[in-house]
C-alpha cells in the first residue's frame, strides 16, 4: 500500500515536472521567435571579447561581423544594452521585434545585431548608410586587406534629413562650440525655451566633445543625447555616441572623403555564401535599388550551382530587419558557420547605463507621473533617465498607483530647470516637492 | 317421455348452472384482470406524465444552460475585446510615448 501510495505521489511529481518542463519550453518558443537562427554554439563568450567596430576584409567579402545573444538583466533597457555593444536603438529593436524597447522583460534572450553587409560603393574613406543609419570608415593598408571600422549613427529628421553624395572632412575641433541655428533657436522659443546663440562646451553642448566639420555646413559630431544614436533626430547632422566619435575622431585625417548613401537593399558575400539584409526606409521606397537587388540575386544564381531560396527572399524583404540573412539553399547541416549565432555573457554593468542616485530627505524632487500599470511608470521613468543630459527618476508605489518621481535635485534651481525641460521636451506637468 | 324430458331439462339447468358458475369465475378473472390493467394503464400514464415533466424539465435545463452558455460566450468576447483595447490603448500609449522621446533627442 505505502509503495502504491509513493508509486502513485512520484507520479504526479513527475507529471508536474512535465507539465513545467512543458511550460518552460512554450516560454522558450516564444523567447526564440524573435531569433531566426536554430543553431547554436556554447558556451557563453565573454561579452568585452566580442567585435563590434573593427574588422578586416578581403577581396570577395562583403559581409562582416557575427551576430550574438544576449539574456537581459533585470533593470535592463534596449537603448542601454545598445550602447554598450555599439549599436543603435533602431538596429536593436528592429532585430528584435516585439521586444519592450523600455521595459523588456529580464532573463529575455535578444539578438546583438552584430553582423553588416558593407555598403555597395568604393571602400574608401567614409562612407555613411542613412537606410542602416551606419557609418564606415574605411582604410587600406597597401595588403589586400581593407581595414573597416563601423559605427552606429543618429541622422537627420524627416523635415531635416541629412543630405546625400559626396563631401570631405573641412575641419576638425575637440571641445567645439555649438553655433545655434535659426531654425532650431525659432523652434526652441516657440516651445518657450530661449536658447543663447551660442553653446560653450559641456554638459548642455549637442555636439559633444568632438566635432567633424564637412564641406558643407553638416558636421559628424559626439552628442550629450547618446539614446538618440539610432534615430532621426537631428538637422541634418551626423551624431555618433561619445566613445565611438572620439575613435573616429582620431582616425580621420582632414580632406577624408565622405559619401552619404542611401542602400535599404544589400547584397553580399562571404565564404561563398550570399546573405541579403535589408532595412526599412522611411524614404519613398526604393524601386531603383530593389530592382538592382534582384537583378544582382539572379545574377549570383546564374552563376553559380545552388539555387536561391527565394522564398526567404521575400521573407527577408518583408520583415526589415537588418540582419544579414542566407539566401542560399539550406540543406540541414550546410549552414554557413559564420552566421552560427554565441551567446554572450551579460557584463553586469551596462557602459553608459544612466545611474540613479539615492533618495535623499534634504532634496528637490518632482513629481512627473502618476500611473495606475506599474510598465507605464517605468516606462516614463527610464524615458527620463535616458535624456541628455540625464535627470534621474525612479518609479515609486505609493496607494495602489505608481508614482514616476525626478531627483534628487541639490537646489530649487536646479530642480525648476529639470521641470522646465521635463515639460518642453517630454510635455510633462511636474510637480515642485520641497525638501521636508 | 316426460321423464327423459325432465331429464333432459335438469341436465340443461345444470349445464347451465355450471356454465354461469365458469361465467363468474371468468369474469372474476377478468375484472381482476381489468384492474391489473387500469393499474398499469395509471401506472404507465404516471410514468408518462413524470417522463414528460422531466422532458419538461430537461428542455428548461439545456434551454437555461444555452442561454448560460451564449451568456458565458458572450462575456468571454466582451472581455476579449475589453483586453484587446487594453492592449491597443496601451501600445498605444508605448507609441505616444516613443514619439514624445524621439522628439525631446533633438538638439
Amino acid at each position: 500500500m505505502c509503495r502504491n501510495i509513493s508509486l502513485l505521489v512520484i507520479s504526479h511529481k513527475l507529471r508536474f515536472v512535465f507539465l513545467l518542463i512543458f511550460i518552460a519550453s512554450l516560454h522558450g518558443c516564444a523567447v526564440m521567435k524573435n531569433i531566426p537562427w536554430q543553431y547554436w554554439s556554447s558556451p557563453l563568450y565573454p561579452a568585452e571579447k566580442i567585435e563590434r567596430n573593427h574588422f578586416s576584409v578581403t577581396g570577395g567579402t562583403d559581409v562582416v561581423g557575427r551576430l550574438a545573444v544576449l539574456k537581459l538583466a533585470q533593470g535592463d533597457t534596449l537603448p542601454d544594452v545598445a550602447r554598450h555593444f555599439s549599436l543603435g536603438v533602431h538596429e536593436i529593436s528592429i532585430a528584435n521585434p516585439g521586444v519592450d524597447v523600455w521595459v523588456p522583460r529580464a532573463s529575455e534572450r535578444i539578438i546583438l545585431p552584430l553582423s553588416f553587409i558593407l555598403p555597395d560603393v568604393q571602400r574608401k574613406g567614409i562612407v555613411i548608410n542613412l537606410a542602416a543609419m551606419r557609418l564606415f570608415h574605411f582604410k587600406e593598408d597597401g595588403s589586400k586587406t581593407v581595414r573597416v571600422s563601423t559605427y552606429p549613427i543618429g541622422i537627420g529628421s524627416e523635415e531635416q534629413p541629412t543630405p546625400k553624395g559626396l563631401m570631405h572632412v573641412s575641419r576638425k575641433m575637440v571641445r567645439p562650440t555649438w553655433h545655434v541655428p535659426r531654425q532650431v533657436a525659432q523652434d526652441r522659443r516657440k516651445k518657450g525655451d530661449i536658447l543663447p546663440e551660442k553653446v560653450l562646451p559641456g554638459p548642455l553642448n549637442p555636439l559633444g566633445e568632438h566635432a567633424i566639420y564637412l564641406e558643407s555646413s553638416y558636421l559628424i559630431h559626439g552628442t550629450n543625447k547618446p539614446a538618440s544614436i539610432g534615430l532621426r533626430a537631428t538637422n541634418g547632422c551626423i551624431r555618433l555616441y561619445p566613445e565611438d566619435v572620439k575613435r573616429l575622431y582620431a582616425d580621420t585625417p582632414v580632406k577624408t572623403p565622405v559619401r552619404v548613401i542611401n542602400q535599404p537593399y544589400l547584397v553580399g558575400r562571404r565564404n561563398g555564401w550570399v546573405y541579403l539584409e535589408v532595412h526599412a526606409t522611411s524614404e519613398d521606397s526604393d524601386t531603383a535599388g530593389l530592382e538592382k537587388m534582384y537583378a544582382k540575386l539572379r545574377r549570383i544564381e546564374t552563376q553559380s550551382t545552388r539555387p536561391l531560396d527565394w522564398k526567404k527572399v521575400k521573407t527577408v524583404l518583408t520583415e526589415a530587419r537588418g540582419i544579414p540573412v542566407p539566401v542560399f539553399k539550406i540543406h540541414e547541416g550546410s549552414e554557413p558557420r559564420d552566421m552560427e549565432l554565441i551567446e554572450v555573457s551579460h557584463p553586469g554593468e551596462l557602459y553608459g547605463k544612466p545611474k540613479v542616485p539615492e533618495m535623499k530627505i534634504a532634496a528637490w524632487y518632482i513629481l512627473s507621473a502618476d500611473e495606475r500599470e506599474e510598465i507605464d511608470a517605468l516606462r516614463i521613468a527610464a524615458m527620463i533617465n535616458h535624456q541628455g543630459p540625464q535627470i534621474p527618476a525612479r518609479v515609486s508605489f505609493r496607494n495602489q498607483r505608481y508614482l514616476v518621481i525626478a531627483g534628487p535635485f541639490y537646489d530649487s534651481h536646479e530642480a525648476r530647470e529639470a521641470l522646465k525641460r521635463l515639460k518642453i521636451d517630454l510635455e510633462m506637468e511636474g510637480i515642485l516637492i520641497e525638501p521636508q | 317421455m316426460k321423464k327423459s324430458l325432465l331429464m333432459i331439462s335438469m341436465m340443461l339447468v345444470f349445464a347451465i348452472i355450471l356454465a354461469g358458475c365458469a361465467t363468474t369465475r371468468d369474469l372474476e378473472k377478468v375484472q381482476a384482470e381489468g384492474q391489473q390493467t387500469s393499474a398499469k394503464a395509471e401506472q404507465a400514464l404516471k410514468e408518462a406524465q413524470q417522463a414528460k415533466a422531466a422532458a419538461e424539465e430537461a428542455t428548461i435545463k439545456a434551454a437555461d444552460a444555452a442561454i448560460r452558455a451564449e451568456n458565458a460566450a458572450k462575456m468571454a468576447e466582451e472581455r476579449a475585446q475589453a483586453a484587446e483595447e487594453r492592449a491597443n490603448a496601451a501600445e498605444e500609449k508605448a507609441k505616444k510615448a516613443d514619439a514624445l522621446f524621439e522628439r525631446s533627442m533633438k538638439k
